[in-house]
């Protein structure tokens, strides 16, 4: 992103347009609708309130909108082409929608990003530095002296480059460095996200006695645990949308929350077992053994183990920052392993290129989408084929008989995988014209040209509506009954995995906690624990399918063989 | 060796003007992620207004203003042009850039017409000796110029706020603005800096022994500055004090061994500066001190 050319040529925040109304919020944001590239519609008439010193919590899975919202208040939407397109947003009277965000910081929202974000090259009290160049210099040093108060640790490693600190050290980092502007209103983005669980319950002190020293707080969490401890009032984000909103404590009580970190309340499967029937023959097992991969000197991965059965669905789940992704990626050759094996049937994984393993008959999609916007959906399908296609551009630019022979055979493969994913119709549009959904059934149709015999799911259904999650489990529900198939899919919406796998491996920090049938792990104490940071509560035991769960709202709609939310 | 330690100094002596140039360039891509194309023309800009002003002003005072054109004609290019084309693509911007080149060159070119335009320096065509090795004065005076200040410069990145800002903008430019960094201020700041540097280049850059100031000097800076920049790595300012002194030694190395590098054919001095940089791409694709691009899959 170029920094020459930021939008801080927008205007500033706007004069006080009504009188401090003592008894109005602090942040009122009203009716918020956010548009990406002009189309994509990411947030739509959301509306939220924060009372002066609260805490207020947004909860909601991948792509519900919770970043955007957070991008929006902080005037930081233009970085990645979004912008208000309705609502407003008010801090203490003022208007901050338009601003630019330098002006967002000196009017007291301060944001600390998702991914902590230190400035890696700068030492530690550099990065404050950086953090409190929008206040007046006199108050650089107190403000300093603060936060090496609240953490020592960063006192200790002032001198140090920031890159050079332990995850936590640079969340804290990232913290204080919000500090520095010395805000009225702390904007937290995931503060928690892949810290190691001491680490969680620190940064929750910490949010609790930043609070109690009188700024409010918005935290954006995929921690429900730990962002429904700390608040006062929650808000459930669905699709752009704000689907519940109410005190934090009744929150953490309702069924729905139940439901969507655990996936209890999913009505039983309607598919038969692995071995019933499906064409399993011939396809290989897929054995991980003792996997390990480090970035820098932290473990992403360690002593990983679990084996896909031919022909299963196999889901490994966990939380944000429990190595799933990291694992698909060394599965797939794009990151180098520290130690283990990963064997497909007679084949060692470890070691290969992308391209050698795709060949394999290794398939994927990705977690955020991987398609070329401007190409028709045709063309994204025949992409998949390319490793089944042998005429060579010559061959293909003289239309030889051959060449034409492969052709239509080609387009013939391509409309049945279109069928089977419901797509037929789309053909011929232009992958950005589709909705979200769709694409990512493209992406997975893709895949599935290339004839895959082992297909890689990247949070499937990541950013989709409850409609179209439950269109996508019915999708491969089909999807394995026609192709003899195996296929291994990371997720974080557990209802629907619970509907769609045959087993399930769960990674925390890293490890293995969990691996067992689907039901079996909903129960396992230490899954709800890394979960929900509780340990389930003996009253309503986390069974599937007990009347009071089948009675929750979520779980009212039926699902063919799939998860609904 | 007289004839080897000669070109050596005489090299590293040409390398700190190269380095100055390099630096100007390098310090706006930092900040804006621009490939700065019209940096050649503001150093030609440099050249000319103390080329045309020192006979009434005097030199020193020629040099100050030709400092704080060339600064402002930066800021110009970055307020004017860059922003109006806000979030556009750092290649197109660099497009931009070359418009710019051609624009400042053309008329530049044709304000100084046939004049034979000197630069007017006090230490004209004298020549130092030491010992066997001799040197122009004018190469002292750059080297001197050039200590001060990328010294001033590295202090000013490593202790002033805009140092702070610049580096954390350059390294996060969306967490810096979340910090209340203005973005837009820091790249000014950057043009602005890059073209006081190209100005007291282009002074070193057109006196003795260069002939004086021609519409064609710009280019010729530009071709030492992109590939001292390159080698060393387009974001450190390390990186293209290194490259600076590489570029300036080796051409002059390659120029003064002309006879014995025949075979290469005349001019080969100034296409060494090229094989050295790709051989360091070949080696460090990032160049000598330059950041790697990560990307996340």
């Amino acid at each position: 992103m170029p920094a020459g050319s930021m939008p801080d040529a927008a205007p500033a925040v706007s004069p006080r347009t009504s009188p401090s109304d003592p008894g109005g919020p602090l942040l009122g944001v009203r009716e918020l609708a956010v548009c990406y590239a002009g189309s994509v519609r990411a947030l739509d008439g959301v509306s939220l309130s924060v009372p002066a010193g609260a805490v207020v919590a947004v909860l909601g899975g991948n792509g519900a909108g919770k970043s955007t919202l957070l991008r929006a208040i902080s005037g930081t939407l233009p970085f990645t082409r979004g912008s208000i397109v309705g609502g407003s947003i008010e801090f203490d009277g003022r208007r901050l929608d338009g601003a630019a965000p330098a002006a967002i910081v000196r009017s007291g929202v301060v944001q600390v990003p998702e991914g902590r974000q230190v400035f890696g090259e700068l030492t530690v009290e550099e990065n404050l530095r950086a953090g409190g160049l929008a206040v007046a210099r006199r108050l650089r040093r107190p403000a300093r002296d603060e936060v090496y108060d609240l953490f020592p640790v960063l006192r200790d490693r002032r001198g140090q480059r920031a890159g050079l600190l332990s995850g936590g050290e640079q969340q804290l980092l990232a913290i204080g460095r919000a500090l520095m502007a010395g805000p009225r209103l702390l904007l937290l983005d995931e503060p928690s996200l892949g810290l190691a669980p001491q680490l969680v319950r620190r940064i929750g002190e910490v949010i609790a006695e930043i609070n109690r020293r009188g700024t409010a707080v918005v935290l954006v969490e995929q921690n429900a645990a730990l962002a429904l401890a700390l608040a006062d009032a929650a808000y459930v984000l669905e699709v752009g949308r704000v689907s519940l909103h109410m005190p934090a404590a009744e929150l953490a009580a309702t069924d729905q929350v139940r439901e969507r970190y655990l996936g209890v309340g999913t009505a039983p499967r309607a598919t038969a077992t692995p071995a019933g029937g499906r064409p399993a023959r011939g396809l290989p097992e897929l054995v991980v053994d003792g996997l390990s991969v480090r970035f820098g000197g932290i473990a992403a991965l360690s002593e990983v183990s679990f084996t896909v059965q031919p022909g299963a669905v196999h889901a490994l789940i966990g939380p944000n920052g429990a190595g799933k992704s990291t694992c698909l990626n060394v599965l797939t050759g794009v990151y180098r392993s520290a130690g283990g094996s990963v064997r497909y049937g007679d084949h060692e994984l470890t070691g290969l290129r992308p391209h050698q393993i795709a060949r394999l008959g290794v398939g994927r999609t990705f977690q955020n989408l991987a398609l070329s916007p401007v190409g028709t959906v045709a063309d994204a399908l025949l992409l998949g084929r390319h490793r089944l296609t042998r005429a060579g551009f010559v061959a293909a630019g003289l239309r030889t008989p051959r060449a034409r022979r492969e052709q239509a055979e080609q387009d013939r493969r391509v409309r049945q995988v279109a069928e089977l994913l419901e797509l037929a119709d789309v053909l011929s549009r232009r992958v950005d014209e589709l909705p979200y959904g769709d694409r990512k059934r493209v992406e997975l149709a893709r895949a599935l040209c290339s004839e895959p015999t082992l297909l890689l799911l990247d949070e499937p259904v990541a950013g989709m509506t409850a409609a179209e999650s439950v269109r996508l489990a019915r999708v491969l529900v089909r999807v394995r009954e026609a192709l003899a198939v195996t296929i291994l899919l990371v997720e974080h919406d557990m209802a629907f995995v619970m509907g769609i796998a045959d087993r399930v491996t769960v990674l925390d920090f890293g490890r293995r906690i969990a691996d067992a049938a689907p039901a079996d792990v909903q129960r396992d104490p230490a899954v709800v624990r890394a979960y929900l940071g509780v340990p389930a509560e003996p009253a309503t035991p986390a069974a599937p399918a007990t009347p009071a769960a089948a009675a929750a709202p979520g779980a009212a709609e039926p699902a063919a063989g799939g998860g609904p939310r | 060796m007289t004839q080897f330690g000669t070109l050596l100094i005489n090299g590293l002596s040409l390398g700190c003007i190269d380095a100055l140039i390099a630096l100007g360039f390098v310090i706006v891509f930092k900040a804006t992620r621009v490939v700065n194309f019209a940096h050649g023309s503001l150093l030609l800009l440099g050249a000319y207004i103390v080329g045309r002003a020192h006979g009434e002003l005097g030199f020193a005072p020629a040099v100050l203003l030709a400092v704080a054109v060339t600064a402002a004609a930066g800021v110009l290019i970055a307020a004017v042009l860059l922003r109006r084309v806000r979030l556009a693509d750092p290649g197109t911007l660099a497009i931009l850039t070359l418009g710019v080149d051609i624009v400042l060159v053309t008329e530049l070119t044709r304000r100084i017409g046939t004049d034979l335009l000197t630069i007017g320096d006090p230490w004209g065509a004298a020549v130092v000796g030491v010992g066997p090795i001799r040197l122009p004065e004018t190469r002292i005076a750059a080297a001197a110029a050039a200590v001060v200040l990328v010294g001033g410069f590295l202090a000013a990145v490593k202790f002033s706020d805009w140092g702070v800002a610049l580096r954390a903008a350059a390294q996060r430019p969306q967490t810096a603005a979340l910090m209340g960094v203005r973005l837009g201020r820091v790249a000014a700041g950057a043009w602005a800096l890059a073209g006081g540097l190209a100005a007291v280049a282009g002074l070193f850059f057109t006196a003795f022994p260069s002939p004086g100031v021609s519409g064609s000097v710009g280019q010729a800076a530009l071709g030492a500055a992109v590939p001292a920049a390159v080698l060393g790595g387009l974001d450190s300012t390390t990186g293209a004090l290194v490259g600076g002194l590489v570029v300036g030694v080796t051409s002059t190395l390659a120029a003064g061994y002309q006879d014995q590098l025949a075979f290469a054919g005349r001019g080969f001095g100034s296409v060494v500066p090229y094989l050295v940089m790709l051989l360091v791409l070949l080696a460090r694709p990032a160049g000598l001190f330059g950041s790697k691009e990560v990307t996340r899959v």
